[in-house]
């Protein structure tokens, strides 16, 4: 051996010092970003945020998008619940911890809560149909009941009575999208997809007589000589000496009243 | 391949990261770790191959992005699996490529220093040597620039810098071997070329 090194020798050792250097110059590559802030806007960008708040129903889980509430359910935990979102919308959750999604859930818990409150829906996962009835069951007004036909006749498919009431069963945003609102076209209360204690619960809390509307969903005055759906703000306005149940608005026609231009019941069908 | 080596191998791809469990099993803090623990490293290989600091951040963005859409829609099973860091690794180099493509990663060496002062400590003699050493990256070929980042810079086992150069259809080993051969070549080379301007 001499004591020259052999150029295999000096080259490894050429190697090594260029990977530390390497790795040294590497190590000082750094994001100028503040770390925290750097996360929240990677899950801001690439995943729904996912919060929980009180609700008549007990705590409720709630997936946001960036356009809205896409699903509000409840669920054994939050892995549950996220597993669901990821399975139905092909997102992942992460907790909303951002401004935005705080004051979102702010929102949401008021709106849940009864107080007027807008609160955005992503409906992006809707077929046009499901969207349509969704959005015309946004606006039945708390404290307000109305029946499958009337829902699907708003929706611009007066004959879909029963696909609304599958719209119903699989709402992404229950309590958001007030379903809980639509009845059967007799009065009686019906399903939920939460059950239908809860559901009368709900109403009731709202300020429903929901025993009233069993069997008479319609109300009439001979006053005006016109008849409302039994919770129209106008409807509530009618003495009680003067008020007319109806079984169905067919049998409101009959009886010679004009329906409410209001409220709007479903008179053909 | 005998039946028992298919088991064993298939068992190799099995991931022992209990964080792919978490995302797998929808834990809702599991997104958050991820970008938290691979950030960094990421955006040190997205620097080291586009040497543009707003560009290696896009790039991480995007890679990130990415990823949690992919894991929006891979299965239980599959995330359950997955090795996150070569894939991050594989989804990063993805996006750098595409970067590359666009000409996005036309930066003059001389903005190098500039962009990069302050956190080179104060002897200008070992700034100028490793600045060669980076320098010397940009002098090889893509996929060796590559090999070589995964393995200095992200201390990838070669089993990993298979994984997250799915693409580039070389063999690991030999593409570092030789890849680590040329950058050395390129540092005396580019050293030589720095004392004949002088």
């Amino acid at each position: 051996m001499t004591n020259e090194e052999s150029p295999r020798l000096s080259e490894v050792r050429s190697e090594e010092r260029v990977a530390g250097l390497l790795r040294e110059a590497a190590s000082r590559l750094r994001p100028k970003e503040d770390p925290r802030q750097l996360v929240e806007r990677t899950l801001t960008r690439g995943t729904d945020r996912i919060f929980s708040c009180d609700s008549p129903l007990g705590e409720v889980y709630v997936g946001v998008s960036e356009k809205g509430v896409r699903l509000v359910g409840r669920a054994t935990s939050s892995g549950e619940f996220s597993r669901r979102y990821r399975d139905r919308f092909d997102r992942l959750l992460s907790w909303g911890t951002d401004e935005k999604a705080r004051t979102l859930a702010e929102r949401v818990a008021a709106a849940l809560t009864g107080q007027r409150v807008e609160v955005p829906a992503d409906l992006s996962g809707t077929t046009p149909f499901q969207e349509r009835v969704l959005r015309v069951v946004k606006g039945i007004p708390r404290g307000q009941v109305r029946p499958y036909a009337w829902v699907a006749r708003e929706a611009g498919s007066p004959k879909a009575s029963r696909a609304v009431g599958a719209v119903m069963a699989n709402n992404p945003v229950p309590l958001v999208i007030p379903c809980h609102r639509v009845i059967k076209n007799d009065g009686a209360t019906g399903s939920y997809a939460f059950g239908a204690r809860e559901k009368v619960g709900l109403l009731e809390a709202e300020g429903v007589p929901v025993e009233e509307l069993a069997g008479s969903p319609y109300l009439g005055t001979p006053t005006t000589g016109i008849f409302c759906h039994a919770t129209c703000a106008n409807a509530r306005r009618i003495k009680s000496e003067n008020r007319r149940h109806f079984r169905s608005a067919k049998a409101a026609v009959s009886a010679g009243f004009m329906p409410c231009e209001v409220c709007r019941p479903v008179v053909a069908g | 391949m005998s039946m028992e080596s298919k088991l064993e191998n298939a068992e190799d791809l099995r991931s022992e990261d209990p964080l792919a469990g978490r995302l797998a099993h929808g834990n809702p803090r599991a997104p958050g770790e991820l970008v938290e623990r691979h950030y960094a490293e990421l955006y040190r290989y997205a620097r080291a191959l586009l040497r543009d600091a707003p560009a290696a951040e896009d790039a991480v963005q995007d890679a990130f992005e990415r990823a949690f859409v992919s894991l929006g829609k891979y299965s239980l099973e599959r995330i359950e699996i997955l090795s996150l860091r070569p894939w991050l690794y594989r989804i990063t180099l993805n996006v750098v490529r595409n970067g590359w493509r666009d000409g996005r990663r036309e930066v003059p060496v001389a903005d190098l220093p500039e962009r990069i002062d302050g956190h080179f400590g104060t002897a200008a003699g070992s700034v100028e040597v490793r600045l060669d050493a980076l320098e010397a990256l940009d002098r090889l070929y893509e996929r060796q620039r590559v090999a070589v980042t995964l393995r200095y810079i992200a201390d990838l086992p070669y089993a990993g810098i298979s994984r997250a150069t799915a693409g580039l259809r070389t063999p690991a080993r030999p593409l570092y071997i030789g890849a680590s051969n040329g950058l050395a070549r390129c540092c005396r080379t580019n050293r030589k070329e720095k004392e004949v301007v002088r």
